[in-house]
C-alpha cells in the first residue's frame, strides 16, 4: 500500500512537470499553428535566467515576474516578425505548419548558439527549496511541491482567463476557425502573436520551475520540447485541460514503469504516444 | 509507359547525354581527388539519396515523413550485425540487400499503421517511430544483450563511394520513373484530394504505402554501407534523430516543385554544412540557423522556386506590390542579434578563445541579409497574400 | 518601384551604417583580458639563406619553407558533447600550446630552431556528431595534412577514431573516455595512448578495497544506458563480488530520466550502505538534487562523472560533503600538482576546474612534449616509439606507459594521480586506501557521510 500511494505521487509530481511544460506547446500549436521544436530552448533561457538572478541573489520566485513577462514580449515579437510573415507567404495551412517547423527548427538553433557564447556548455544548478516535508507516509521534496502547487495555479488561471475574458474568447475562436474569427472582427494577427507570446511565457516559467529541481545546460531544450509534443498530442492540441490530463497521465504511467524497470519509461511514453496517435489521433481531449 | 517514348524525345536525350556525362565524371572522380573528397563526396551522394528517397513519397503526398531516421538506422544496425569487425558474417552485397529489405518491411508497416493520419499527425507519429525503436534497442542492447557498443569492419574509402554511387543512381532512377509513372500521377492526385482521387478509382492505401516502402528500401541501403564509416556503433549512432529532418530541411531548400530541386538543396545544403563546420566551426550553429530561418521567411519555394521567381521578375519586371512592416523589424531584430552575437565572439570568454573569423562572418551574413531584402523589395518579392481570410 | 527602393534605402541604410560600425568598432573595443595570458614571442627564426637551397644530408624537405608545427582536431564545440571541450581537455591543450608558443615553440632537431604551434584554424566543429568527426579527421590528416592531431571528446568517438589515427600513422593521445572494451584492440593500434583513468583501469577495484576498509557490505547502483553505465556496471559486479561486497540493487536509467524519487525509495528500501552512480553529469545531478530534497542518505555515495567537477560547489553548497566522486586527483596527489593547479588558475577561472582529467591530461601532453623533443623530427613513428619506451619527469611525477603487446599502450598505473576522491570541506581529496598502488591518498575518508542537508 505504502508504494502504491509513493508511486502514485511520485506520479503526480512528476506529471506536473509534464503539464507545465507542454501548456506552453498547447497554445502556440492549437491556436497559433506553430509547432514550436525550439519551445525547449525557451525553456532553457528560462532556466538560465533563473540560475543568474538566484547567484546574484534573487529569490526565484521573484524571477517568474521577471522571466514570465519577458518570454512573453520575445514571443510576440517572434510572432508578428517572423512567423507571421511564413504565414502570410504560406499557400495553405499544411503549407505553413511544414514551413512553420523548419523555421522554429533554425531558432533552436540560434537560441541555443546564443545560449552555448553566454553561459558556455558547462553544467549549471543551484540548491532551492531542498528539504524534505513528511506527508504521511509519504516523503516529498519542496521545490517539486512547490512546483506543482504553481503547476496548478497558472493553469486554472489560463483557464479561466480563456473561458471568461474577452481575449479568451477571442483566442479560442481563433483556434476554432481563424477565417471565420478574423471576419467577426478579431484582429486574427494579434490574438495568434499574443496565443505565441503566452506560450514562451509559460515556457519561461517553467524553465525557472525546472532549474529549482534540475541541473542545467545550454543543450537542454530538445529533451522537454519532445516531451512537450508527445504530451500535447496525448490531450489534444490546443486544450489547456487536455495537456494537463495527458501530463498527469504520463508522469503516473512512468512512475508505474519506473518501479518495475526504470531503463524502460522512455519507451514507455512513445509506445503510449504511437499507440494513442493510432486509435485517438485528436487525443484526449481533442475535438 | 513505352521506353521508345522517351529515347526519341529530343530533351530527354540531351539531358540522358548530360547525366552520363556526369555519372561519367562521378565514377572517375577518385582517380584524381584525394582521399578526404572522396569521404566527403560520399556523404553528399548520402544526403542527395536520402533526400530524393523522402522526396519520392512525402514531395507530391504533401505527407512529411519524419521516419528517415529510422529507416537508415536499421540499414547501419544491420551492417553492425552482419558485418562486424570480428569478420562478416555474409557478402557485404548481400547484407546492402537485406538492410533493403528489412527498411521496405518496416515502411510497409509504418504505412499500414498511419492511413488514418494526415498532416501534422503523419510527421509527429513517424518521429515519436524513430525514439521509440532508438530506445527500445537501447534498453534491449543493455539489459538483455549487454552489448558494450558494436564495432564495424572499415573498408576502403573509394569501395563505399562506388557502392554509394550505384545506390544513389538506383535511387534517381526510380524516383524519376515513379515520378513519370502512373503511380506518379496517382500520388500527385492524392496530394491534391485524397478523396477525389479515391473517386476516380485509385486505391488510394495500396499506392501510398507500396511507394512508401519503396522510398525506405534505398535509405536502409545507404545506412548499410554507411554503417562502416562510422566505425563504432550504439543506438544514439545508429537512430540519430537529425537524420529525420535533414532530408526535409535540404529538399525544402531546394524546392519541391521540380524534380532536381531537391538534388541540388541536398547537395548545397551538405556542402554547406560541411563548409561551415571546418571554415567557421565557433558560427555554425548560429549560421546554420540563421540561414534555415532566412530560407523559410523568404524563400519558401526553396533556392529553384527563388531562381526561378527573379528570372521571371527580371522579365517582366519587377511588380509594385505591399510589404508588410514586420519584415522590416524582423530584420532589424536579426541585425541588432547579430551585432551582439559578434559582440560576445569578439570577447575573451573565460577559457574558450574564439576566432576572430567569426566576426567577420557575422557582419557578412547580416550585410548579405540586407542586401537579399533589398533585392526582393526592389523586385517586387515581398508581398502579401493572406491564406484563408 | 522607385517608390519602394525609397521606402527601403533610408531605414535599411541606417541600420547597415549602424551594424557596420557597430561590429568593427567592438573588434577595438576588445577588452584586454583579464587573465594575463604570456604574449607570444617571434621565435628567432634564421632567415634562410636564398642562395642555398640545397639541404644538407638528414634535412627535411622543408627545412626552409617550415615555420610552425600545426595541431588540428575535430572537437565538440557545440552539441551534446560540448561541455567537455569547455571543462575537459579542451583548457588544457589551449593552456598546452599557450605555454608552449611562450617558449617560442617546440625545438626540432631536424629544424635546427624553435617551431611555433598553430592550432586555431584546425579546430573543426564535430557538433557531437561521430560521422562528423571521422570525416573531419579524414580531412585534417589527408588535406591539411596536420603535424598533429588532438584527440576527439568521448569514449564513443575514440573508439571511433583509434582505426583512422592508426590508419594514417597519427598518434592518438587520447584524453576524455576510456574502456575496457579498448584493452582487447590496442595490440593492434599501436598509436593509441591513451591518458584518463576508468572503470577498471583502477577505479573500481579501488572503490572496492575502500569498501573493503570502510566496511561497506551492501551497494545499490544506478547505471546510465550507454556504453558507460554498462561499462561500469559490469566492472562493478565482477569487483564487488571478488571483494565480497553484495550488490543489493542495479538499475538503469535513460539519458533523458526525468525522475528518479522512486528509484532511490528502493534503494533505500534495500538497505544499501552505499550508493554508487555510474552516470553522466545530467543524471548525477538530478540524482543528488533529489536525494538531498527527499533527505534519503546513505552511508557512502560514489558520484560518476560530474561529481569531479569543480562546480561541484557551487551547485550544491556545504551538501556535498562527503560525497565520492570518480577521479581523482588534488592539489597534493602528484609532485607537481599544486604547481599545475597554480598555473591553470592563473589561465582559468577555478570553475571551469576537473578532478578527474586535468591532471593526466597535462601529464600526457608534457610527456608528448618531451618525446617530440627527444625525437628532434615530427616523424610521427619515431615519436611513438620513444612513447611506448621511454619514462619522462611530468607533473605526475616519472611517466610511462604501460604498452599492450606491440601496439598501443595506457598511462601506467604508478603514475595515476588517484582513483577516487572525497569532498571534505568544500575541497577535493583522494582517499585511496593507502595500501594500494602506491599510497596516493591525502586525507582519511570521511564515513559515515553526513545527514542531508549540511549546515555551513
Amino acid at each position: 500500500m505504502e508504494t502504491v500511494l509513493d508511486v502514485v505521487v511520485a506520479g503526480l509530481l512528476l506529471g506536473g512537470i509534464f503539464a507545465l511544460i507542454s501548456i506552453g506547446l498547447s497554445l502556440q500549436y492549437g491556436v497559433a499553428r506553430v509547432l514550436n521544436v525550439a519551445h525547449g530552448e525557451f525553456i532553457m533561457i528560462g532556466a538560465f535566467v533563473t540560475w543568474v538572478l538566484f547567484e546574484a541573489g534573487v529569490n526565484p520566485l521573484i524571477s517568474l515576474m521577471i522571466v514570465g513577462p519577458g518570454a512573453f514580449i520575445i514571443g510576440f515579437i517572434l510572432y508578428q516578425a517572423m512567423f507571421n510573415y511564413i504565414r502570410i507567404k504560406a499557400p495553405s495551412l499544411d503549407a505553413f505548419e511544414g514551413n512553420s517547423i523548419l523555421a522554429a527548427f533554425g531558432l533552436l538553433f540560434v537560441i541555443q548558439y546564443i545560449a552555448l557564447i553566454i553561459w558556455g556548455s558547462n553544467i549549471h544548478g543551484y540548491t532551492y527549496l531542498a528539504s524534505p516535508i513528511h506527508l504521511g507516509t509519504v516523503t516529498v521534496a519542496t521545490n517539486r511541491l512547490v512546483t506543482l502547487g504553481f503547476t496548478v495555479v497558472i493553469s486554472v488561471i489560463f483557464y479561466i482567463f480563456l473561458a471568461l475574458t474577452r481575449l479568451g474568447k477571442a483566442i479560442r475562436a481563433a483556434a476554432q476557425d481563424p477565417a471565420t474569427a478574423g471576419l467577426m472582427g478579431v484582429n486574427i494577427k494579434r490574438v495568434l502573436a499574443i496565443c505565441f507570446g503566452f506560450g514562451a511565457l509559460m515556457a519561461g516559467v517553467a524553465g525557472v520551475l525546472l532549474s529549482m529541481c534540475y541541473p542545467i545546460n545550454a543543450s537542454m531544450g530538445l529533451h522537454y520540447t519532445i516531451i512537450a509534443i508527445v504530451v500535447v498530442v496525448l490531450g489534444g492540441m490546443g486544450s489547456i485541460v487536455g495537456s494537463f490530463i495527458g501530463g498527469f497521465i504520463l508522469g503516473i504511467v512512468g512512475s508505474i514503469v519506473t518501479y518495475f524497470d526504470p531503463g524502460l519509461s522512455m519507451v514507455a511514453y512513445y509506445l503510449i504516444f504511437i499507440i494513442l496517435l493510432l486509435v485517438r489521433p485528436k487525443g484526449i481531449m481533442g475535438k | 509507359m513505352d521506353i521508345t517514348t522517351f529515347t526519341s524525345n529530343k530533351r530527354f536525350q540531351i539531358w540522358g547525354i548530360s547525366l552520363l556525362v556526369v555519372l561519367a565524371a562521378l565514377a572517375t572522380l577518385p582517380q584524381w581527388v584525394g582521399s578526404y573528397y572522396v569521404v566527403l563526396l560520399t556523404f553528399i551522394l548520402m544526403y542527395i539519396l536520402i533526400t530524393v528517397s523522402w522526396t519520392i513519397f512525402s514531395g507530391p503526398t504533401g505527407y512529411m515523413s519524419l521516419a528517415s531516421a529510422a529507416f537508415f538506422g536499421v540499414g547501419v544496425y544491420t551492417s553492425a550485425i552482419l558485418f562486424p569487425m570480428t569478420g562478416a558474417v555474409l557478402p557485404l552485397p548481400l547484407i546492402i540487400v537485406i538492410a533493403g529489405i528489412i527498411s521496405f518491411i518496416l515502411g510497409l508497416l509504418v504505412g499500414a499503421l498511419t492511413l488514418r493520419l494526415k498532416g501534422i499527425y503523419f510527421a509527429i507519429f513517424t518521429f515519436g517511430l524513430v525514439l521509440l525503436i532508438q530506445r527500445f534497442l537501447l534498453w534491449f542492447e543493455m539489459n538483455i544483450t549487454a552489448t558494450r557498443g558494436r564495432f564495424v569492419a572499415t573498408l576502403d574509402n573509394n569501395y563505399i563511394y562506388y557502392v554509394m554511387l550505384v545506390i544513389f543512381v538506383a535511387t534517381l532512377l526510380t524516383a524519376y520513373f515513379i515520378r513519370r509513372s502512373r503511380f506518379g500521377l496517382a500520388l500527385q492526385s492524392i496530394g491534391e484530394n485524397e478523396e477525389a482521387a479515391a473517386h476516380i478509382g485509385i486505391n488510394v492505401t495500396l499506392v501510398k504505402v507500396i511507394i512508401f516502402a519503396i522510398s525506405a528500401v534505398f535509405m536502409g541501403a545507404a545506412g548499410a554501407i554507411m554503417a562502416s564509416k562510422l566505425i563504432y556503433i550504439d543506438p544514439y549512432i545508429a537512430f540519430n534523430p537529425l537524420l529525420s529532418f535533414m532530408p526535409v530541411l535540404m529538399a525544402i531548400f531546394g524546392g519541391l516543385g521540380q524534380f532536381y530541386g531537391p538534388i541540388i538543396g541536398a547537395a548545397v545544403f551538405a556542402y554547406l554544412q560541411e563548409f561551415l563546420k571546418t571554415e567557421f566551426p565557433f558560427a555554425y550553429m548560429f549560421t546554420f540557423g540563421l540561414v534555415l530561418v532566412m530560407v523559410m521567411v523568404f524563400m519558401p519555394s526553396g533556392l529553384v522556386g527563388m531562381i526561378q521567381r527573379l528570372l521571371a521578375s527580371l522579365k517582366e519586371g519587377p511588380q509594385e506590390k505591399s510589404t508588410p512592416s514586420w519584415t522590416l523589424i524582423f530584420s532589424f531584430l536579426f541585425g541588432i542579434l547579430g551585432g551582439l552575437v559578434s559582440w560576445f565572439i569578439f570577447r575573451e570568454r573565460r577559457g574558450a578563445r574564439v576566432h576572430l573569423k567569426v566576426g567577420g562572418v557575422v557582419t557578412i551574413i547580416v550585410i548579405a541579409f540586407y542586401l537579399i531584402l533589398l533585392l526582393l523589395a526592389y523586385l517586387g518579392e515581398l508581398r502579401s497574400g493572406y491564406f484563408g481570410i | 518601384m522607385w517608390k519602394i527602393i525609397k521606402k527601403y534605402a533610408l531605414p535599411l541604410s541606417i541600420c547597415l551604417i549602424l551594424l557596420l560600425t557597430v561590429i568593427p568598432g567592438c573588434g577595438d573595443e576588445e577588452e584586454e583580458p583579464a587573465v594575463t595570458v604570456p604574449v607570444v614571442t617571434e621565435p628567432e627564426v634564421t632567415e634562410p639563406e636564398v642562395t642555398e637551397p640545397e639541404l644538407a644530408p638528414g634535412q627535411p624537405d622543408d627545412y626552409y619553407t617550415r615555420e610552425n608545427i600545426v595541431i588540428g582536431g575535430s572537437r565538440p564545440l557545440t552539441g551534446a558533447n560540448s561541455i567537455w571541450e569547455e571543462v575537459g581537455f579542451g583548457p588544457i591543450y589551449k593552456m598546452w600550446i599557450e605555454q608552449v608558443n611562450a617558449d617560442g615553440g617546440l625545438y626540432i632537431e631536424e629544424y635546427g630552431r624553435k617551431l611555433p604551434i598553430v592550432y586555431k584554424d584546425y579546430i573543426y566543429d564535430d557538433t557531437s556528431d561521430i560521422a562528423t568527426m571521422t570525416r573531419q579527421l579524414e580531412r585534417l590528416m589527408t588535406v591539411d595534412k596536420v603535424d598533429f592531431c588532438l584527440p576527439p571528446a568521448s569514449t564513443a568517438s575514440l573508439f571511433a577514431a583509434a582505426p583512422i589515427f592508426n590508419k594514417y600513422e597519427y598518434i592518438l593521445l587520447g584524453a576524455e573516455g576510456g574502456a575496457t572494451t579498448i584493452m582487447d584492440m590496442l595490440p593492434a593500434l599501436p598509436y593509441f595512448f591513451g591518458t584518463l583513468n576508468y572503470s577498471d583501469r583502477y577505479q573500481i577495484p579501488v572503490f572496492a578495497d575502500l569498501c573493503l576498509e570502510l566496511g561497506i557490505e551492501e551497494v545499490a547502483m544506478i547505471w546510465i544506458q550507454d556504453l558507460h553505465g554498462i561499462e561500469y556496471s559490469g566492472v562493478a559486479g565482477v569487483e564487488f563480488a571478488n571483494a565480497g561486497v553484495e550488490v543489493v540493487m542495479s538499475k538503469s536509467v535513460p539519458p533523458d530520466v526525468s525522475d528518479v524519487s522512486l528509484l532511490l525509495l528502493e534503494a533505500q528500501d534495500s538497505g544499501a550502505d552505499a550508493l554508487c552512480m555510474f552516470a553522466y553529469p545530467d543524471q548525477n545531478f538530478l540524482i543528488i538534487g533529489t536525494m538531498i530534497g527527499m533527505g534519503i542518505n546513505f552511508d557512502a555515495i560514489l558520484v560518476g562523472p560530474g561529481g569531479n567537477i569543480a562546480a561541484m560547489p557551487g551547485i550544491f553548497g556545504p551538501n556535498i560533503e562527503g560525497l565520492m566522486f570518480e577521479g581523482a586527483w588534488n592539489t597534493k596527489s602528484a609532485p607537481g600538482a599544486q604547481e599545475f593547479y597554480d598555473l591553470f588558475t592563473s589561465y582559468y577561472d577555478p570553475g571551469i576546474g576537473d578532478w578527474w582529467g586535468h591532471i593526466l591530461y597535462w601529464g600526457g601532453l608534457q610527456f608528448f612534449e618531451q618525446a617530440i623533443v627527444e625525437a628532434g623530427t615530427l616523424d610521427q613513428s619515431v615519436i611513438r616509439d620513444l612513447m611506448a619506451t621511454k619514462t619522462y619527469d611530468t607533473v605526475l611525477g616519472p611517466t610511462w606507459f604501460d604498452i599492450f603487446g606491440d601496439g598501443g599502450g595506457l598511462l601506467a598505473i604508478e603514475c595515476h594521480a588517484g582513483e577516487i576522491g572525497q569532498w571534505q570541506s568544500g575541497v577535493p581529496e583522494v582517499i585511496d586506501p593507502p595500501n594500494i598502488y602506491g599510497a596516493k591518498r591525502t586525507a582519511p575518508p570521511i564515513y559515515p557521510k553526513p545527514d542531508w542537508p549540511v549546515a555551513e
